[in-house]
């Protein structure tokens, strides 16, 4: 079974700044990218999202957990 | 023979090609409709399409036939490893150039290349970097227009540096890109080894092979390889490349103080010339 990734999007409000459990992760699980995108503007950083989008990969270290400095990820073992 | 050659080379490697870098990208626009958005779904697809994906895994039916769905999809963006010497042919037949912020690293590392403390590593061609400025969001940072030579000695930084130079294709064949890859935050190459979607970057033309008499075992080779092709053997010292593995990219023969790897053509080898 996958591992399973929850992340708060309540709790994580800009994470292209934040990017810590980006880079932290090393099999490289997330990924962010914005909700919108407008003409001829940059989008603003509250409106980006993370998503754990290579969770077979995930090995369940909890690097991420430990480093998020809002609290808003929660990793467990799939399948219980 | 290589099919992307056979269907669009025109008696040339398709990538050699003028014709393929001469395509409109855009799309018309309908009368009365507004151009949609597609740079959103471009930014998202790793979010939109491939979690999607992935979360199947747990029910292996329904992955394989999405997968199967997924790749067919792919083989419209379709990439592929060149070299250093032919990336340096195309930048001579596809103008202009812009290097731009890597949108892989941006999405899978967060990391953003501004040009002022990073670098921008990667290449965007054709008519289209003339209207950036229309979506900043995917060219966050902004481009950088460089000519030829600018463009030929920026490959040769970052190949030098270990990053495989490939091509992508938006719309295939039409090519409007060259990027400066590595593993694990280039999701082409991520996407191939770890997930087997060919399409995504297929081998290039040739393969690097060592002469073994003239190595002298310093590992650099082994140390650069990005596919996972190439170990030291221990009894021996010596570095072994595994053809079936190798992509082609070059990066080792770049690395090798002795001039040790050549890159010989792919398909004059019977059993490699069907592997990409």
């Amino acid at each position: 079974m996958l591992p399973i990734i929850e992340i708060e999007k309540r709790k994580c409000i800009t994470p292209f700044e934040c990017k810590k459990c980006l880079q932290v992760c090393p099999q490289a699980v997330f990924a962010v990218a914005p909700t919108k995108v407008d003409r001829f503007k940059e989008t603003d950083p509250e409106y980006y999202e993370v998503e754990a989008v290579f969770r077979d990969k995930c090995v369940i270290c909890m690097d991420c957990v430990k480093i998020c400095p809002t609290n808003a990820l929660k990793v467990k073992a799939g399948g219980n | 023979m290589c099919q992307l050659c056979e269907k669009y080379g025109e008696s040339n490697r398709w990538y050699l090609n003028p014709k393929n870098y001469a395509r409109p990208i855009y799309k018309k626009v309908e009368k009365g409709k507004e151009r949609e958005p597609m740079i959103l779904d471009e930014i998202r697809a790793p979010l939109n399409l491939i979690k999607p994906l992935i979360d199947l895994k747990d029910k292996p039916e329904a992955y394989e036939e999405a997968m199967k769905e997924f790749t067919k999809r792919q083989e419209r963006m379709v990439g592929q490893v060149v070299s250093l010497d032919d990336s340096k042919k195309m930048v001579e037949i596809a103008q202009p150039i812009a290097r731009i912020d890597c949108i892989c690293r941006r999405t899978f590392r967060a990391t953003l290349e501004d040009g002022e403390n990073r670098p921008r590593s990667c290449l965007g061609l054709g008519i289209g970097m003339f209207r950036w400025e229309e979506w900043p969001e995917r060219y966050k940072g902004g481009v950088e227009f460089l000519s030829i030579e600018e463009t030929k000695k920026h490959l040769e930084h970052w190949h030098k540096r270990g990053m495989v130079i490939t091509i992508m294709a938006f719309g295939t064949p039409y090519i409007g890109g060259i990027c400066l890859c590595d593993y694990p935050d280039c999701i082409a190459i991520r996407m191939r080894m770890d997930y087997g979607v060919k399409p995504f970057l297929l081998k290039g033309h040739q393969i690097a092979k060592v002469k073994y008499d003239e190595c002298i075992g310093c590992g650099n080779c082994a140390q650069r390889c990005q596919f996972g092709a190439i170990k030291m053997e221990v009894t021996t010292n010596k570095s072994n490349i595994d053809l079936m593995r190798c992509f082609g990219c070059g990066v080792c023969a770049y690395a090798c103080p002795q001039d040790a790897i050549s890159l010989i053509d792919r398909e004059k080898l019977p059993s490699l010339k069907e592997e990409w």
